[in-house]
């Protein structure tokens, strides 16, 4: 439906056609990555709302920046870039401040009255583990080694949502890889 | 820090999962791994890993989800049209169609300003000069604290009038910087320059180097975040993102010559081994809060002091090691100067007499903050906030001198480490302002008062904030303000995107009506980095985009003039890099350098 009134001087000519094209394009784009960019941002935050959040952020700035995309193989990367992106800006937003070492404020030797984490590791199932393993994870750690494990992406296209270098993903994801393997040892995995 | 013998094969083992290796580096991992019982657990334990993580259950998105975006998209439509070309009604569409809207425009006529949030003028109704040069003979004190009671409006100082014009508040013509950095090209292979603010041409083409000072290969150069001319305008020190990475490197580019010296009598210019145009790159920190993002040149531009959190330190998660190291332009070359892990660099002290030694604030991070003074430790030396220190400041955290020395902001509170951060307050965090005194050599921060005066009663709340001083020592700003205190969805204070721009000579320190125009950083974009200008008047604000997608970094450069009462501020953008990066931007300490003959080859 056009908008009633005089097209304003500098308005941008678009057609009809051409709108209806940009919403098929979304509506494709919708529809093959908003389940697994979602999937990716849970892993990422730990928060089912926060997840479904960053996902619809994600996908209104595609919808925005849809004009910018030329390359139709890159699409994948962009939308998870922009996904990153968003994820990241939440988690600055909401980080939280760690005290620690022996002279850290009195309230972190509070005598903890939970379950110990022994008892919490058997009560939680393997998702719930898993999970806590990865949000202990430096955010950069935790977001490639998602990328390249749960989304099944090359170091090349890893490099791609990240903007690094093949190189350095490889040592990235190593040194991911490593902190997870001590964080997974942590909630009682074998290795 | 040292690698053991297997941690070049466990980055083979890691890429072997994705199907990441040459053909000779799957032969190298084979051959060592016939060998290793070592490198085989460890791709046992990799393998298991990835097996663990691609088995993970896959959460399907809220059934509404399609619902939400498509209304975001309907709602945002037109938040970027200039209000008089808004249509009056939007009727969003559900489930796909696009908004059907209805409805004419009307013509209201609005002040291009915020009468119920007017910004604040100065006391002295400051006006532009030529770059002001630090003076011993004026020093600015403090004036009495005026602290607004939380129900009471700041003391205005100048009658707000209902219809603003041009002769009752003149806009001065800005001053146009003496450099500021562009990046322009493709996200893959930017680049970036130096360009003279008044001209618009280049001073120099940064290049970076295939090394560091170290020996360390070095990757290319991202978009620049913060930058600091020495005095002598012979280096400019910056630092620039490492892609998505989370970390920063440091950099210094040559500009020009030595300066001939004035006084025949007075030590000769420092000259370097550096050729102009050359950069050296100084470290790779963690990107971290703005208390990492300190360059601190020395009088003499012959130092910098500039602080490396370090992203191989540890292998706890939450641990954070940061030291102090230093970058002398003679040589060209870099030496870190504490040991302790929880150092910052803070600020050089000016010259008092000719021939001093350099003496440096450092402050060690701690639930306890220190701060002390050392004179700068020779080659291979390094010094320790407890030992051989010539004044100590407890309960001090950066302490951030004005240019000429009187007066100095600086943190109190407790810290505690982020990881993603390194040290930020935890508790009663907040920035003070306080006047220097130094007797029998004993340096100290007196008449101490929070920067900002209108916070609630319990309001040291701040994590961390970017703070710089103007170089006439008295106009400041404060940006990145990172509050945990509760704040108004209808107008967040402190506010992270907002600039807040005071003087030390205003009693009402900053107040929420000290913030810049919400409009003077246009939407969508968020303030990288602010320089006050010489005239006290004006601000060069840095703002990007937020990234998405794979389009090259964009960032835009606005001087903002601030005006008083109700006017508006003022804001123009400084072109010097269409569709790319520009800013920051620097004054010369100074007075203007002349570039043309320094031009980079």
């Amino acid at each position: 439906m056009a908008v009633p009134g005089p097209i304003p001087w500098d308005a941008p000519a678009v057609t009809r056609h051409a709108v209806d094209a940009r919403e098929v394009e979304f509506e494709r784009l919708f529809e093959e990555y908003s389940a697994p960019i979602h999937n990716y941002v849970l892993r990422m935050v730990g928060d089912h709302d926060r997840a479904a959040d960053i996902t619809q952020d994600t996908f209104i700035k595609a919808y925005r920046k849809l004009d910018t995309v030329t390359d139709a193989t890159s699409t994948r990367s962009w939308l998870y870039r922009i996904a990153t992106n968003t994820a990241i800006d939440d988690m600055r937003r909401r980080r939280m401040v760690t005290p620690m070492g022996d002279d850290a404020p009195a309230f972190a030797n509070r005598p903890d009255q939970g379950p110990g984490p022994e008892a919490q590791v058997m009560a939680s199932t393997l998702d719930e583990r898993v999970q806590r393993a990865l949000l202990s994870l430096r955010p950069n750690h935790r977001q490639c080694l998602l990328l390249s494990d749960l989304d099944d992406m090359s170091a090349q296209q890893i490099g791609e949502v990240m903007g690094l270098s093949y190189a350095a993903v490889r040592t990235l994801l190593c040194r991911a890889r490593g902190e997870m393997r001590r964080a997974l040892s942590a909630e009682g995995f074998a290795r | 820090m040292t690698m053991n013998r297997h941690e070049p094969f466990e980055e083979l083992i890691s890429a072997s999962l994705t199907d990441d290796l040459t053909p000779t580096e799957r032969q190298r991992l084979d051959a060592h791994l016939d060998s290793c019982d070592a490198c085989r657990a460890t791709l046992a334990a990799f393998a298991d890993q990835r097996r663990i993580m691609s088995g993970l259950r896959h959460v399907a998105p809220p059934r509404d989800l399609g619902a939400r975006v498509r209304t975001g998209i309907e709602r945002g439509r037109f938040a970027a049209v200039p209000w008089w070309r808004r249509p009056a009604v939007i009727f969003a569409g559900v489930g796909g169609s696009l908004a059907a809207v209805a409805g004419a425009l009307l013509a209201i006529v609005i002040l291009n300003g915020q009468a119920s949030d007017p910004p604040v003028g100065v006391n002295t109704s400051p006006t532009p000069s030529a770059i002001v040069e630090p003076s011993e003979t004026e020093r600015p004190t403090l004036p009495p604290i005026a602290t607004p009671t939380p129900d009471a409006s700041p003391v205005e100082t100048s009658e707000p009038s209902p219809e603003p014009s041009a002769t009752e508040n003149p806009v001065v013509e800005a001053p146009e910087p003496d450099i500021v950095m562009a990046v322009t090209g493709p996200v893959e292979d930017l680049s970036l320059s130096v360009v003279e603010g008044s001209t618009g041409e280049t001073v120099a083409d940064v290049q970076a180097p295939d090394e560091d000072p170290a020996g360390e290969p070095v990757g290319p150069i991202g978009p620049p975040i913060v930058a600091e001319l020495s005095p002598d305008g012979q280096w400019l020190a910056f630092i620039t993102e490492k892609g998505q990475s989370g970390l920063n490197d440091v950099w210094a580019t040559r500009l020009s010559e030595a300066p001939e010296p004035v006084d025949p009598e007075a030590s000769p210019p420092v000259d370097s081994t550096a050729a102009i145009g050359e950069t050296v790159h100084l470290g790779v920190s963690i990107a971290g809060s703005p208390f990492l993002q300190r360059l601190a040149w020395s009088p003499d531009g012959a130092h910098l002091a500039y602080t490396l959190m370090n992203p191989d330190a540890g292998e706890e998660a939450d641990e954070v090691n940061t030291d102090v190291w230093v970058f002398d332009t003679a040589e060209a070359s870099t030496r870190q100067i504490t040991d302790t892990g929880t150092a910052y660099a803070a600020s050089f002290l000016p010259v008092d007499e000719d021939g001093a030694p350099p003496r440096l604030w450092i402050s060690r991070a701690g639930p306890e903050p220190l701060s002390s003074l050392h004179e700068l430790p020779e080659d291979g030396g390094t010094i320790a906030p407890e030992d051989g220190a010539m004044s100590f400041a407890e309960g001090v955290f950066q302490p951030l001198l004005s240019p000429n020395g009187s007066l100095v902001i600086f943190w109190s509170g407790q810290m505690a480490t982020d990881r993603d951060h390194g040290w930020i307050f935890a508790f009663d965090g907040a920035p003070q302002l306080a006047e220097v005194t130094v007797e029998e050599g004993i340096h100290s921060f007196v008449e101490e008062r929070p920067v900002f005066s209108d916070l609630p009663s319990r309001g040291e709340l701040f994590r961390s904030a970017a703070i710089t001083w103007s170089l006439d020592g008295d106009a400041y700003a404060v940006w990145h303000a990172d509050w945990l205190g509760e704040t108004s969805d209808d107008a967040p204070y402190p506010d992270a995107n907002r600039v807040y721009f005071g003087h030390a000579t205003d009693p009402r320190g900053l107040t929420q009506r000290h913030a810049i125009d919400s409009a003077d950083v246009a939407d969508g974009m968020v303030v990288v980095d602010v320089e006050v200008a010489p005239t006290g008047r004006h601000l060069l604000v840095t703002a990007r985009e937020r990234a998405a997608g794979l389009e090259a970094p964009r960032a835009e450069l606005r001087l903002i003039t601030r005006n008083l009462g109700n006017v508006a501020d003022d804001f123009k953008t400084v072109d010097v890099a269409e569709d790319g990066w520009a800013g920051p931007a620097v004054f010369h300490p100074h007075g203007e350098p002349d570039w043309d003959s320094s031009l980079a080859p």
